[in-house]
């Protein structure tokens, strides 16, 4: 049980082979040089300044910004109902609805990335913004359907009933006793949204028009010539992401979540 | 909020709610109308839709043609070593993948849930959690950085005088399951640790105390109880590792090819090699759907002790 010396040393070489990547790249956006490479002899603060003077590099990030907030409301406003049917049914039902809900998460996302793009044309979409919210959304709805449920489940029914028995209808019961219950799992999968479409490569490049998002940008200069300013902006944009993750897990775990 | 409560005594909305709940039925069909919508319309059609044109001579079908359909585009699999070899490649590489990750997140969650403080257990996730906020992308960036042939660790490898030319690390297997593992991790992580969390501490401490060495009790306690988190994660990881398509790419080289990478090429050709494109991604499902059923029916009896 006590496992002595190896196991720490194992956990924390593992957490040093995440981090210390991740040091790397932070460290070589302040190389003077407009290639990368180590050993940084001279150190430069441009290429972090210089982000905010990359008009290209701006207009995808706000493009995923954007993309981020509706695909992200898209997913709630599916995953918030879904989770709720959900949470009333059971046996094979349940079983079947929660299958078919979960399955993109579970379907390999090259797959699901261009079986969507054949899709477009069915439902009257060109690539572009509404497709790749539409295509994140996809991806997105299994996490909020699961962590709704989780907390409804959570949540037992005696508070809803207790409400019923004082003469509160569906609505009220809905909105007075569900939905503030809910509002930490909401708030979490929000932000857990935001993140996973923010991040997503490959849904962005087959639905995606001529503008790029933000990972699809970087892919595309990656293949250009890899200066130290690709280094810079990651890093910016991965301070951000982590800041946001962390406030997210704690409201998922918010609560009674986790006695 | 107020507002709601106020009207609720408007005398439409009175009727309308003593109407809904009057009928059952009704109220169902209206909370079932949006989930059941987006399962057809949005996860099943799709990969419906795909099927179909995998079988299809040609897609679009030119306007006043009737529908050709065909198995060729499955027969091209079969011919095309080109395909072939990927699709091999990527099921042997994505299960030495998954081998990995189970052999690396297996010894970090036992100590996260098992050995670490219980206090402590929370922070050290977090820590493990902190960096899967990062796109694929981003995360292929630091590891090119570090792998490099001028990169982080060849430099501190010739700093500590261990080679003199610097080693080829980057576009080979190695590399990207280096930064594959990266990805991966936290899939593995999440299910071994639900499941160790869960194994009570009393049966590994009366086990021990019966004379139960470590491998015993691995092989008699652990691993049966921690099934489904091992057979979970691993599945996870695997479906994961078959559909990679960006970190191939970038921290992959020529001979790495994975299928991924050969659907999303036929793709970008354009419209008229959908069939085929379709007909690959499908026998990538299928060959995911057996290797996994395959892999839950092999270690299908938990070892009940006796």
């Amino acid at each position: 049980m006590r496992g002595g010396w190896a196991l720490p040393l194992w956990f924390w070489l593992f957490v040093a082979y995440l981090f210390l990547p991740l040091v790397v790249m932070a460290l070589m956006g302040f190389r003077d040089s407009n290639f990368v490479a180590f050993p940084i002899q001279t150190w430069t603060s441009r290429w972090y300044t210089g982000v905010l003077a990359d008009g290209d590099m701006l207009a995808a990030i706000w493009l995923s910004a954007r993309v981020a907030l509706w695909s992200t409301l898209l997913s709630l406003a599916v995953g918030l109902p879904t989770g709720l049917l959900v949470a009333r049914t059971c046996g094979a039902l349940r079983a079947l609805l929660i299958a078919s809900v979960v399955l993109p998460a579970f379907l390999p996302v090259i797959v699901s990335s261009v079986a969507l793009r054949m899709y477009l044309g069915v439902i009257g979409l060109e690539p572009g913004v509404a497709a790749i919210s539409f295509g994140h959304a996809v991806g997105s709805v299994p996490f909020v359907v699961i962590m709704v449920l989780t907390r409804i489940e959570a949540m037992g029914p005696n508070l809803a009933d207790a409400a019923r028995n004082l003469g509160a209808d569906d609505l009220i019961v809905f909105a007075r006793i569900t939905l503030p219950f809910l509002a930490p799992a909401l708030i979490g999968a929000f932000l857990f949204c935001i993140l996973l479409s923010f991040e997503d490569f490959a849904r962005s490049f087959f639905l995606g028009g001529f503008e790029p998002t933000f990972p699809v940008l970087l892919f595309a200069r990656l293949r250009f010539g890899f200066d130290p300013g690709l280094a810079a902006v990651s890093t910016l944009v991965l301070v951000v992401s982590v800041a946001v993750g962390l406030v997210a897990e704690r409201y998922v775990r918010a609560k009674g979540l986790r006695p | 909020m107020r507002a709601l409560v106020a009207a609720r005594r408007w005398r439409p909305w009175r009727a309308a709610v003593d109407a809904a709940s009057a009928q059952p039925a009704l109220r169902l069909a209206v909370l079932a109308a949006i989930p059941v919508l987006w399962i057809v319309g949005a996860n099943l059609a799709p990969l419906a839709q795909m099927a179909a044109i995998s079988l299809m001579e040609r897609y679009p079908v030119p306007p006043g043609e009737p529908v050709a359909w065909t198995l060729s585009h499955y027969a091209a699999f079969w011919e095309r070593p080109l395909y072939l070899n990927a699709y091999i490649r990527t099921f042997i590489f994505a299960t030495a993948v998954t081998l990995i990750t189970l052999l690396v997140m297996f010894p970090v969650a036992w100590y996260v849930a098992k050995v670490a403080p219980r206090e402590a257990r929370l922070r050290l996730l977090l820590i493990l959690v902190a960096p899967f906020w990062v796109s694929e992308i981003v995360r292929s960036i630091a590891w090119m950085l570090v792998l490099a042939n001028r990169g982080a660790l060849n430099l501190a490898l010739s700093g500590v005088g261990v080679i003199d030319d610097p080693l080829p690390m980057l576009y080979t297997h190695g590399s990207l399951a280096v930064g594959v593992l990266y990805l991966t991790s936290l899939y593995m992580l999440l299910p071994l640790y639900a499941a160790f969390e869960k194994i009570d501490d009393g049966l590994l401490q009366a086990s021990a105390n019966l004379g139960a060495g470590p491998l015993t009790r691995l092989k008699r306690i652990i691993l049966p109880l921690a099934r489904d988190g091992i057979v979970g994660g691993c599945t996870l990881v695997f479906l994961m590792a078959i559909g990679l398509y960006a970190m191939p790419q970038l921290l992959g080289g020529p001979d790495t090819t994975l299928f991924a990478v050969t659907i999303g090429q036929v793709f970008s050709r354009g419209g008229d090699a959908w069939p085929l494109g379709s007909a690959l991604s499908i026998l990538l499902i299928l060959g995911a759907l057996g290797w996994v059923g395959a892999f839950a029916l092999l270690w299908k009896s938990p070892r009940r002790s006796g």
